[in-house]
């Protein structure tokens, strides 16, 4: 049982493969079960309706659905052993909302965007101490991003996997009731204080140098440089990145042609 | 390492793109992973480095999540990358040239990939025939053909990106009038800071009572 668990965690890998706008990761989820069908179900018969009873639509964070993939195996090892079980398909549909709400918010909204304002704030700084020269030190940045990102979610994914074998919907239960609003709220605190200081960096580099005064032709306080970026996080909330990305652009061009 | 070959660029590329949904999510479909990766390849890391920044802040909260097909800021990386190192010396205003033709790709891109989408449905529905009739072999090789096509598509992508591209970015730029090239070396210092407000906006949960429609 222990290798098919590991083949189990390889597969989950593919979840998305077969993503599809019917019933999203449906055939994702059982190319992962099939080992472990193969496994409790000996009768072909029998595994052909465990695989028809999951056929359905099924949509969850593609970390978290480790877990789900873990309970519903649970839940089948014990219908193959003869138990009355009510409805597997209840206990999907119910734990992919609220799983994929915590993953969405943990790995996409908090730890992703963490970890890369990290290797930002980490490329200004090396252009700042090696004068502009990037070259060769810079290599680790990128390298750095992937090992910090999947150090994390990696063995998280894999814990997910065994850990939802000894789960029941209770005890999931319990788990989504725990604050972890604190240590999400505490991440964005730190990233904050990585983009204050990666603004200060970055206009005592590019904004007030001697020799460079890129973007300002005169000096300008510290607190008008956060104030600009301060409205420009105020209008990316109501315009798109992408029409903010070239309005920024048009603007620099019309400065430049009226040589501002 | 400089690789020049359009086809194995465009492996390379693939296989960062089906880091997105495909297979994995380890994230290497990040700008600040694919652009560097991609300076790397094409003789310019740092380029690729500000370029990764710049699109990373940028389109920081650019996941798919549910149904939404978001902008594949892959290929805007990646591509940007692509032209600015391999046509010209002097990077910064071909890059945010680059950036800015990019954009237009990756939503080109993002229709593709819906209907690729669109056809799983077929191949999902074929897989589901195949477990009716007994042939659950077929759950196996649905997964191994989407991915397959998958791959095709972002390979054929890319390697149209590259030429087709690379010859209007290459065009375009060299019409370009004098004020506009400046207006690109300035948007190379201040599109970060377009970057840091969108990563502010990301962090900072306070919503301010005048900016609630």
């Amino acid at each position: 049982m222990f290798k098919t668990r590991h083949v189990m965690f390889i597969k989950a890998f593919f979840l998305q493969s077969l993503w599809n706008f019917e019933r999203l990761q449906n055939a994702g989820f059982l190319f992962v079960l099939k080992p472990f069908f193969k496994r409790i179900y000996k009768d072909a018969q029998e595994r052909k309706k465990a695989f028809l009873r999951h056929s359905g639509f099924f949509n969850t964070h593609p970390y978290m659905a480790n877990i789900i993939i873990a309970m519903v195996s649970n839940v089948e090892h014990k219908r193959a052993a003869g138990q009355e079980i009510s409805d597997v398909n209840a206990l999907k549909s119910s734990l992919a909302g609220p799983l994929a709400a915590i993953g969405d918010s943990f790995f996409w909204g908090t730890v992703r965007p963490s970890v890369s304002f990290v290797c930002v704030f980490l490329v200004i700084l090396f252009d700042k101490v090696l004068n502009h020269n990037l070259l060769g030190y810079s290599v680790f940045i990128p390298l750095f991003f992937l090992f910090a990102y999947n150090i994390i979610h990696v063995p998280l994914r894999y814990w997910f996997l065994f850990v939802g074998f000894k789960l029941d919907r209770e005890s999931l239960a319990m788990i989504s009731k725990l604050e972890f609003k604190f240590l999400w709220e505490a991440l964005r605190y730190g990233g904050l204080l990585v983009i204050i200081a990666a603004l200060f960096f970055y206009f005592k580099e590019f904004g007030f140098s001697p020799s460079s005064s890129i973007l300002f032709g005169i000096a300008v306080p510290d607190a008008v440089v956060f104030a600009i970026v301060f409205v420009l996080s105020i209008l990316l909330g109501r315009l798109s990145a992408t029409l903010m990305f070239y309005l920024v652009i048009l603007a620099c061009m019309i400065t430049s042609y009226l040589g501002i | 390492m400089i690789i020049e070959n359009v086809f194995i660029l465009a492996v390379i590329a693939a296989l960062c793109g089906m880091d997105v949904t495909a297979f994995g999510q380890f994230m290497i479909c990040r700008p600040i992973f694919c652009a560097p990766l991609f300076g790397y390849i094409c003789g310019d890391v740092s380029t690729g480095l500000w370029i990764g920044m710049i699109a990373e802040m940028l389109w920081i909260n650019a996941v798919p999540l549910g149904v939404s097909v978001p902008i594949d800021i892959t290929s805007v990386s990646i591509l940007s990358t692509f032209w600015a190192c391999k046509f010209f010396s002097d990077t910064q205003p071909p890059a945010i040239w680059g950036l800015a033709l990019a954009v237009p790709f990756a939503y080109l891109y993002k229709e593709i990939d819906i209907l690729g989408r669109n056809f799983n449905i077929k191949l999902m529905r074929w897989v589901e025939n195949g477990i009716n009739s007994g042939k659950e072999y077929r759950i196996d090789l649905g997964v191994f053909i989407s991915l397959f096509l998958f791959f095709a598509r972002i390979w054929i992508f890319y390697v149209l990106a590259f030429v087709v591209g690379g010859w209007l970015f290459q065009g375009i730029y060299l019409q370009f009038p004098v004020f506009v090239i400046s207006g690109f070396k300035k948007a190379w210092y201040w599109l970060p800071l377009l970057g840091f407000g969108a990563v502010l906006y990301n962090f900072r949960n306070i919503k301010l009572p005048f900016v609630r429609k």
